[in-house]
């Protein structure tokens, strides 16, 4: 015997095999139920989506190409070989590079504000209203499925072209996001230090400010922060429904086929929103490992 | 002087306090005592309001404050002061702003919100805390603090809101018997030196014998023994706890059978001022 | 200082000692405050001069939600007006979750190579690892609807643009999460694996991939709902699906059925976030 396991007879060891093998086949059709689910609406979805992977081979050449034209001047020399021509624009650009920073900074300060003072109302275990819960959970609801472009296109047309509308879609959007992780964060704090304070004649503000308060505000600060890394993403294309910021000169040079000032333009978005990221990766884990001092 | 008038406290299908009457006149040092389940943490939120009594009344001085509202049902939670098991600190706030919670009633609500608390009330606070031996905690996270200082911290609390009584809801269950000791023997300072009302569940009955002058007994909502701690004798005491009882008598061989706890502790109270 | 209750006399009768043992616990703390007065100070000052820098007037901002106003009224009540506009937002609705379902599912697929090559248990070269992370996040960094803008120029207007810049802003955000959750996930089954004599790529298929097949089906099925959202939009540019109707309703102010369309999208939305939810429910909830 050179096994260290004896093999049983096969009259012992088939009903095993069997009974593993009617386990696992009823696994595996669930399993192909699924993949032949996925692939049905994988071709509906070709057919709706207009799919043509002909064109698509067809055309990639223009991808590369595209991307060629992207790294090269109006002279045909390519960009690296003469930064300042390429980034002609420098100032301009930085200025409204630093509009749509400022729109996202004021965007998310807005929306933080209105979703903190909202989410206290719609939290179960500090609101007994069911009413006023569900009305604020709503209006959070709204705000935040509607995407925020949308919300632009809107209040260009009430408010014109420039940054304000940019800023109040932001602000709306970032209400409704952050509202909803808000309220999950208090509606998990212990309500120990909350009872404390009702027991000593603690007014609902006071129960909110010194029982809840101190628990969530690390939480909350780094939720806003990472909001304000995604809002200045979406401050950058705001631009393209004329809602201020740099978006407007990115899609005019996109349209206008001014391929340098893209890539010139694209590599300042790309440098700013991964320095933010960093930055607020960095912002973040120290707000959560600080607690609010006294 | 505080009375309840046929209070009952109903959760559903169960009635955790059940038609209780009692009187506690002011100075008196109570013990209330009883199995798990008994409603004696019911009783004492009732008082306090944090649960609404479903039916009875609740008086104090003659005044019904079973019935307030609003401002005045915040004044009535600052004059009947808790102390909870578990201490309800808010563990992230330093201990002098913990015990500066207790100023909240006194406070317009601009300033506390702001942490603008008066000289006066710093000084109040910090009176307090000097009083149980931990001032030079003060500028600590309370969450970093053992269980014994914690629960200093939450009668200092207490203290500083100028109360009439003081409702404590088993406030040494979660502590070693040192701490205990000291914490009992602080409410019994409090007790005596301020002639304050004390109002306190306790699960052990040694230490109900060691420091209180009357000891209320509850099963099932219902008062079943309402007398001085030397009444309660060992089958009263089987009767009351049932099958907890040989933990509760176990823990307490003599205070038991050998009433004479009361003097001992006082001793002890002596030794502490 | 008669009238107050005794313990308050009691506290404040000895107020001199404690003034005196504890000084620097009673001062009210002005200087160990300064930071956060700096921080928040700064940030309200910002915040107030940055309407001016945006040039965002009050007097705007009070015209402005006049016209809102009636905007709003004017979108009362929401209507498609006739039913043949009604199957044309239909269909338009079913082409933008076909681009979202797609773009979803080629970036997932895409992004399984690209997550092992960024995980840095798996691939030991630090410079590869480097880079691919690098690529990862420049390709994260780029807005959606602009990648869309350049797809158009690539394959023309139409969803099919739409389907790839889904796929490219999502791919970098699943290559990061995947390789995540492959340095996050246990080597204890892949040492099991390799001391029974397994090779390294059977460690990784029967002691890896178990691991994060549910997480990252889950965080599939999360990027297809928010997916949904973003493809309702990359129409503004051009791109297919609903956003193209809607942006032109809101220019030719048919206020009425752009707000038809935004309930549509609501609808929509509400819909795939209740049928997403149950299923990842069931895919983490089955293996637990
Ligand atoms: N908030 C509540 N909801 C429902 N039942 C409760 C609630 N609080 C207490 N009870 C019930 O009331 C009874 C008395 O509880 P409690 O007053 O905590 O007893 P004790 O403090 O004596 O252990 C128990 O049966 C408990 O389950
Ligand atoms: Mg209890």
């Amino acid at each position: 015997m050179d096994h260290t396991v004896v093999i049983p007879p096969d009259a012992q060891l088939a009903p095993l095999l069997r009974a593993y093998d009617r386990a696992v086949a009823a696994k595996h059709r669930q399993f192909f139920i699924g993949l032949a689910f996925m692939a049905g609406a994988f071709a509906l979805a070709c057919i709706g989506a207009e799919i043509d992977p002909g064109l698509f081979w067809e055309k990639l050449g223009n991808f590369t190409s595209y991307f060629n034209r992207l790294a090269h001047l109006d002279t045909g020399a390519v960009v690296l070989s003469d930064p300042a021509e390429w980034f002609w624009g420098l100032r301009r650009w930085t200025r409204l590079l630093g509009e749509t920073l400022l729109m996202a900074y004021v965007g998310t300060v807005t929306g933080a504000v209105l979703a903190f003072c909202g989410c206290f109302l719609c939290s179960r275990n500090l609101v007994s209203s069911a009413l006023l819960r569900i009305v604020i959970r709503r209006i959070f609801e709204i705000c935040r499925t509607v995407p925020d472009i949308v919300f632009a296109m809107i209040f260009v047309a009430a408010f014109g072209l420039g940054a304000l509308p940019g800023v109040m879609a932001i602000a709306i959007h970032t209400t409704g996001a952050l509202g909803k992780l808000f309220s999950e964060v208090v509606e998990n704090i212990d309500m120990k230090p909350v009872e404390g304070i009702a027991a000593s004649g603690g007014s609902w503000v006071s129960q909110v400010r010194f029982g809840a308060v101190p628990q969530v505000l690390s939480n909350f600060a780094s939720y806003a922060v990472l909001r304000f890394e995604i809002n200045v993403r979406g401050a950058a294309v705001l631009g393209f429904v004329g809602a201020g910021g740099i978006g407007e000169e990115l899609i005019v040079a996109i349209r206008k086929f001014f391929y340098s000032d893209v890539s010139a333009i694209l590599v300042m978005i790309v440098v700013c929103v991964m320095l933010i990221d960093t930055l607020s990766e960095k912002l973040r884990h120290r707000l959560l490992a600080m607690d609010e001092r006294p | 002087m505080l009375v309840i008038d046929g209070m009952s406290c109903v959760f559903g299908q169960t009635r955790a306090v059940n038609n209780v009457s009692l009187s506690i006149p002011r100075g008196a040092f109570v013990g209330v005592i009883g199995r798990s389940g008994a409603g004696k943490s019911t009783l004492l939120r009732a008082l306090n309001r944090l649960v609404e009594p479903s039916e009875g009344r609740i008086h104090w001085d003659n005044e019904d404050v079973s019935s307030l509202s609003g401002r005045a049902l915040r004044d009535w939670r600052r004059r009947c002061a808790m102390i909870f098991q578990q201490f309800n600190l808010v563990g992230r706030l330093d201990v002098l702003t913990n015990v500066l919670t207790g100023r909240l009633a006194h406070t317009p609500g601009w300033r506390s919100n702001l942490k603008l608390w008066s000289a006066d009330d710093r000084a109040i606070a910090m009176a307090a805390l000097d009083q149980l031996d931990i001032a030079n905690l003060a500028p600590q996270r309370a969450d970093n603090l053992s269980g014994g200082q914690q629960q200093r911290v939450a009668i200092c609390r207490a203290l500083v809101q100028e109360p009439d009584i003081i409702l404590a809801d088993e406030p040494v269950a979660s502590l070693d018997p040192r701490n205990a000791r000291i914490v009992m023997d602080a409410l019994q300072r409090i007790n005596r030196h301020y002639g304050m009302t004390v109002l306190c569940n306790l699960h052990s009955l040694d230490l109900a014998h060691a420091y209180c002058d009357r000891l209320v007994g509850m099963a099932a909502g219902r008062v079943v023994f309402d007398d001085v701690p030397a009444a309660l004798t060992e089958a009263a005491a089987r009767e009351l706890y049932g099958m907890e009882a040989d933990e509760v008598l176990d823990a307490a061989p003599t205070g038991a059978t050998q009433p004479d706890g009361v003097p001992a502790g006082a001793a002890s109270n002596a030794s502490a001022m | 200082m008669t009238g107050h209750s005794p313990l308050r006399d009691a506290f404040l009768a000895n107020r001199d000692r404690i003034a005196d043992q504890h000084a620097a616990l009673l001062d009210p703390g002005w200087r160990s405050r300064m930071g956060t007065i700096a921080i928040f100070g700064g940030g309200i000052v910002l915040y107030i001069a940055s309407f001016f820098l945006l040039d965002m007037s009050l007097s705007n901002l009070i015209g402005g939600f006049r016209r809102l106003a009636d905007i709003v009224g004017l979108m009362f009540p929401p209507t498609p007006e006739t039913w043949s506009r009604f199957y044309l937002y239909l269909g338009a609705i079913g082409q933008t979750l076909s681009i979202a379902f797609l773009g979803t599912l080629l970036a997932a697929v895409l992004a399984v190579p690209m997550g092992f090559l960024a995980a840095r248990n798996v691939v030991a070269n630090r410079l590869v690892h480097l880079l691919a992370r690098r690529s990862l996040d420049t390709i994260r960094s780029v807005d959606t609807l602009i990648w869309a803008l350049i797809w158009i120029n690539v394959v023309g207007l139409g969803p099919f643009a739409g389907v790839l810049a889904i796929m490219c802003s999502d791919f970098g955000a699943f290559g990061k999460l995947m390789s995540e959750a492959i340095e996050t996930a246990s080597d204890k089954p892949v040492e099991g694996i390799l001391s029974t004599g397994g090779s390294r790529f059977a460690a990784i298929r029967f002691g890896v991939v178990p691991q994060i097949l549910p997480v990252f089906a889950s965080q599939i099925l999360y990027y297809f709902e928010s997916n949904t959202r973003s493809a309702t939009i990359i129409g503004i540019v051009g791109a297919g699906g609903i956003g193209l109707h809607l942006s032109e309703l809101i220019r030719v102010l048919e206020w009425q059925q752009a707000a038809f369309v935004i309930l549509m999208v609501l609808v929509t939305v509400a819909a795939i976030d209740q049928i997403s939810q149950r299923l990842r429910g069931a895919i983490i909830g089955r293996r637990r």
